[in-house]
């Protein structure tokens, strides 16, 4: 098989690829603020349940997890394992970086000072008003080198869809490369994530620029 | 103290109170911060607060724009209970006791990732103001604070008094009928305090009543109609401010008033 081919099949999966990160950054951004909310809560109960999802995810492989949300439900309900792989990769995915993206936005939150706060509240602000034109702003400048690094790592993470042969970029290298006893594919597939994050590099350094004009 | 009260309400007609505070009570724990303080702002006055740190000037402070809920006690804006007997009033009703006071704190806390005029016109609007009349109101307040051309200025490129302006600036856009200083000067360097202090006596020229807790004596002694000397949680001595800097009649009040001087 010529290089050539190998870069046109490769690349046919690359749509898979980009659905997988950026669907999973559509659901997790949100998810992981609600779940840093939770984790925040001054309700015990709440914030230590929170705190227990937070380390089993953090602490249990993304490719156990990815098997888990798969597969699981046929081990423990019967249930038909879904056709199209990208609903549980994504479930999985969007869990795994929520908890992630959750302490981020956490440490984020956390470190706004509390005259922020108490200014806002003698200023008639209300409690999500104080929040979103606040709080919210200032921690997205604050958190943006800690999110671009987990955003790196999600371009990298997708090729981890393999494990459930998703028809990912890397999953198809991967067949490539075990029929064609060749290493090629994985270079091309290196290749292919170092572009990718070129471009999210290049991305989330401009909106950090733009989040440059106060301090 | 209650003797202090007396003499300064037989002296002549009642005037208007802007605040009110009897009995005010608030512990930290088993720390007793604020035993039973009772105070009153009538209307154009300007009540300076001093007293060692920890004797609860600032919680004080505090308490009475709702950032610290009393134990017990009364606070009354104009005759009308906020707190009465340690019980606050609705969430909407404090709301709208907020819009009779502002507050300016030590650190400033402007809101940096807004402009100055920003900062300035949001909480009115956030009110339902309407911007137009908002942004010509801040205009007029950035001139008088002398703060012409910063509109579009980020707080960070701004020095520390002329950031205590904006947000005394920004406390004014609200129209509040009185003003809570927590030591306005005591983050800045001591060559901007002046500037600040200058605005700060400006608007007591101009009748604004207001509350400063501050360590500047000098200050206190040109600018307030009172002078209130606080320690471990008790007004100690209160009155005219030659009486209580210049002559004071408790001894504890002297000590301070020595220490400071050195």
């Amino acid at each position: 098989m010529s290089l050539m081919t190998m870069i046109v099949k490769m690349s046919e999966g690359l749509g898979k690829t980009c659905a997988i990160f950026f669907l999973t950054l559509l659901f997790s951004l949100p998810l992981g603020m609600i779940v840093a909310l939770l984790r925040m809560s001054k309700v015990k109960v709440v914030s230590t349940i929170t705190r227990f999802f937070i380390t089993v995810i953090r602490g249990t492989p993304l490719m156990l997890q990815l098997l888990a949300v798969t597969y699981g439900p046929y081990y423990l309900f019967r249930a038909n394992v879904s056709r199209n792989k990208l609903i549980p990769v994504v479930i999985a995915f969007s869990i795994n970086y929520a908890a992630y993206f959750a302490e981020i936005y956490r440490g984020g939150i956390e470190s706004i000072s509390i005259g922020q706060y108490e200014a806002a509240e003698v200023l008639g602000y209300s409690k999500f008003q104080t929040f979103m034109r606040i709080i919210l702003p200032q921690v997205i400048k604050r958190i943006m080198p800690s999110v671009t690094n987990e955003v790196v790592t999600l371009v990298k993470d997708t090729s981890m869809a393999f494990t459930v042969s998703y028809q990912e970029m890397f999953t198809i290298g991967k067949q490539i490369a075990n029929s064609q006893t060749s290493f090629m594919p994985f270079v091309v597939a290196g290749v292919f994530y170092y572009i990718f994050n070129a471009i999210v590099d290049y991305l989330m350094g401009r909106i950090e620029k733009s989040l440059d004009y106060y301090r | 103290m209650a003797d202090f009260n007396n003499m300064e309400s037989m002296g002549g007609q009642k005037a208007r109170n802007i605040l009110a505070v009897n009995a005010l009570r608030k512990a930290f724990g088993s720390l007793q911060v604020l035993k039973d303080i009772s105070l009153h702002v009538e209307q154009g006055n300007v009540v300076s607060v001093i007293g060692p740190s920890g004797s609860g000037k600032s919680t004080l402070l505090r308490c009475i724009s709702f950032l610290e809920k009393a134990d017990g006690g009364d606070i009354l804006y104009d005759g009308q209970y906020a707190v009465k007997d340690g019980v606050y009033a609705t969430k909407a009703e404090l709301n709208r006791f907020r819009t009779r006071f502002g507050l300016v704190f030590q650190n400033f806390n402007l809101f940096p990732h807004y402009s100055v005029m920003k900062n300035i016109t949001e909480p009115p609007m956030i009110r339902g103001e309407n911007r137009e009349i908002v942004t010509e109101r801040a205009s007029a307040l950035l001139k008088k604070m002398g703060l012409e051309g910063k509109e579009n200025a980020y707080p960070c490129q701004l020095s520390g008094g002329q950031q205590q302006r904006v947000a005394i600036a920004r406390a004014l856009a609200l129209n509040p009928e009185i003003l809570f200083f927590d030591e306005p000067t005591s983050a800045l360097d001591p060559e901007l305090t002046g500037e600040v202090l200058k605005v700060i006596r400006q608007l007591a020229e101009e009748k604004m009543t207001m509350v400063v807790v501050t360590h500047e004596m000098p200050f206190a002694r040109a600018v307030s109609n009172r002078v209130i000397f606080m320690d471990k949680g008790v007004i100690v001595e209160e009155g005219h401010p030659e009486q209580v800097l210049g002559s004071p009649q408790q001894e504890r009040t002297r000590q301070f008033l020595r220490n400071y001087q050195r």
